[in-house]
């Protein structure tokens, strides 16, 4: 058993991580309606530019960090360039088809690429540590927390403050009518799909930073779309707020569970699931989440 | 054209329209009685494969193509399927033929747990929750004693009556038969007044409710039935195989029968045929081709297998990009164009 502070404060650092990945899928989701199912292996390619730039090329950290969201929101873009935006209009679920497709292109070449294996990107963090007291903290820990936070905090001033993010908002909430108002609508699409990718590449690096980098790393994706359905698809502060919510409550599960044994059935790594039964929990309970909501329809 | 006049109700109906549909249907049933006779062990064993994975896609094709609800569980039936009839034959010991359907229901059954919830709601929730229970599917078949996780679970023979399924041709028989009847069973469906129901809800689910359709007794009605082919499909893969782990039922088998149904076509019975051919077929065609340069890149046959799930998500992209009818899109076009040759249509 770890003390409560060590629980909470893994929680919270993963949990900025789902934070990260759910703000991106809600971003795009947003202002272009696709469920965004490869939002996991954007974070995964991320850290695997990342760990190519800082291990195998031994470029500095920081330039390595820039390098892998540069290239990570160049891909978000060409994206939507190739694909997305050849597929407006069409019904829904033939574009989270080609989301899911996508995800598996991803993928299969990043394997192709880079391999299957396990990797570690050369950090500065590695092995350090904070110490407050009795309490020892991970560097990359606090880093990640730290750097969210700013992330969060510049994202929200982002969408209440300037222009640029009026109009991605404006976007979001009726396309056509923005295209009168003179915003081009396409221009702000590729936006959402870099900010998308922006914010993945960041949380791959993380995440990549407290385990490893491996082409499983893309599960993530889909546990962040736990966080953003907790918080209401439609809402920034819910996605951040679903997002440590889902890490802390992983977390406590991981904890308590892991041992135990009912019948025949063991918990083991319960932390896979638990923010899966988090999901049909709240598809079941309050599937507008907690800061969405309830959409009313018109015929 | 104007040959194809209807003049009654039932003739309309009809599932095959014209003589040339029932002349074909008979060469196609005869071709594959005797063609099986005078095929190799490896043949045989895609053939069927194919079989199976048609059975499956039927029912994803039940619930995507024709209600137009995105289901991401069908790994998961699959899954829940292959286990319960394993389980059913060798630790309860009750015959085969009882445990086909069983394992369709069960699959149903557990279906209807993150069914009820999120077809009542309108949008993306089925596909969200079906996602997530695949993930605790797979899960719980890794740490339950009863299913053995990684180690695995034998499962045995086909046996009905006295007779035992031991060779590749007597599965195809089997396997053959009741993927034909599979079909006949879902083009039945598709045209009585359930299919029309469902097809009402996936073009404008707001008319079809004005109309006098209970909108969600029939999407719940497509859920369970897409369970039920998948739960079936997971049976027959269980005594197939013979072996079962759980992380042959993961994501992966969701992606590539959701590629089935894409290159077929959306919302045909014959699209989910050539699709299951198309697909099953793609991978052991690439072996093949690979297998003739094996001299010169040894490591390429390693690659393939990684970039099987790759090659899948460009054809569904592709598809949905270029022709979102799929391969039956591309056989009508094909048939007006030479219909009105050398005329333009």
């Amino acid at each position: 058993m770890e003390t409560a502070v060590d629980v909470l404060f893994s929680g919270l650092s993963m949990g900025s991580i789902y934070a990260l990945v759910a703000l991106g899928f809600v971003l795009i989701f947003k202002s272009t309606g696709i469920l965004n199912f490869a939002q996991g292996e954007l974070c995964m390619v991320g850290a695997y530019i990342c760990y190519y730039f800082a291990t195998k090329l031994e470029v500095p950290y920081l330039l390595a960090f820039i390098a892998a969201v540069v290239l990570g929101c160049a891909l978000g873009a060409l994206i939507d360039l190739l694909i997305f935006r050849k597929l407006v209009g069409e019904p829904v679920h033939s574009t989270i088809l080609v989301t899911i497709g996508l995800a598996s292109i991803l993928v299969s070449f990043t394997g192709l690429l880079w391999g299957h294996d396990t990797y570690s990107i050369n950090s500065p963090f590695i092995g350090k540590t904070f110490t407050v007291g009795e309490m020892i903290f991970s560097q990359a820990s606090v880093a990640t927390i730290g750097v969210s936070i700013v992330l969060f905090f510049l994202f929200i001033m982002f969408f209440k403050k300037s222009l640029l993010g009026i109009a991605l908002m404006g976007t979001a909430e009726d396309s056509d009518t923005a295209g009168l108002m003179g915003i081009n609508v396409k221009k702000m699409r590729m936006l959402a799909w870099v900010l998308g990718a922006f914010v993945a590449s960041v949380a791959g690096i993380f995440l990549a930073e407290q385990s490893f980098v491996h082409t499983g790393m893309a599960h993530i994706g889909i546990k962040a779309m736990a966080a953003a359905i907790l918080g209401g698809m439609q809402s920034i502060g819910g996605a951040i707020i679903g997002g440590i919510l889902v890490g802390i409550i992983e977390s406590l599960a991981a904890n308590f569970l892991t041992d135990l044994a009912v019948g025949g059935f063991h918990f083991g790594d319960v932390k896979d699931v638990t923010a899966f039964v988090i999901m049909i929990l709240v598809l079941m309970i309050r599937p507008h989440g907690i800061f969405g909501k309830k959409e009313v329809e018109r015929v | 054209m104007s040959r194809n006049f209807k003049v009654s109700y039932k003739e309309d109906m009809a599932l095959l329209q014209n003589g040339w549909q029932k002349g074909w249907l008979v060469i196609l049933v005869l071709t594959l009685i005797f063609v099986p006779l005078f095929l190799g062990r490896y043949q045989l064993s895609i053939l069927n494969e194919i079989s199976i994975v048609l059975i499956g896609a039927l029912g994803l094709n039940l619930i995507i193509g024709y209600t137009g609800q995105l289901s991401l569980a069908h790994g998961a039936f699959v899954a829940i399927g292959a286990y319960s009839s394993g389980l059913i034959t060798g630790k309860l010991a009750l015959p085969f033929l009882l445990s086909l359907p069983l394992s369709g229901l069960i699959a149903a059954i557990l279906g209807l747990v993150i069914g009820i919830p999120s077809l009542r709601l309108k949008g993306l929730y089925l596909a969200l929750g079906t996602l997530a229970f695949g993930f605790i599917i797979e899960y719980i078949l890794q740490h339950w004693d009863l299913t053995q996780g990684d180690l695995g679970m034998g499962v045995k023979r086909i046996t009905i009556g006295d007779w035992t399924i031991k060779t590749q041709l007597e599965y195809f028989y089997f396997l053959g038969t009741f993927a034909f009847l599979s079909v006949l069973v879902t083009s039945n469906i598709v045209r009585s007044k359930i299919g029309r129901s469902f097809i009402a809800i996936r073009d404008r689910d707001i008319a079809a409710e004005a109309m006098g359709i209970n909108i969600i007794k029939y999407k719940i009605i497509a859920f369970a039935l897409s369970a039920f082919y998948a739960g079936m499909a997971g049976c027959l893969t269980a005594h197939f195989n013979r072996w079962l782990v759980p992380s042959s039922f993961d994501i992966s088998l969701t992606i590539s029968a959701i590629a089935v149904i894409i290159v077929g076509g959306l919302g045909t019975v014959l699209g989910t045929v050539l699709g299951a051919i198309l697909i099953t077929g793609i991978p052991h065609a690439i072996v093949y081709i690979v297998d003739i340069f094996q001299d010169s890149y040894p490591a390429l046959s390693g690659i393939v297998v990684e970039i099987k799930l790759g090659i899948f998500g460009l054809v569904i992209i592709a598809t949905l990009l270029i022709e979102p009818r799929g391969l039956v899109g591309i056989y009508q076009r094909i048939k007006v164009y030479w219909k009105t040759w050398p005329f333009k249509y």
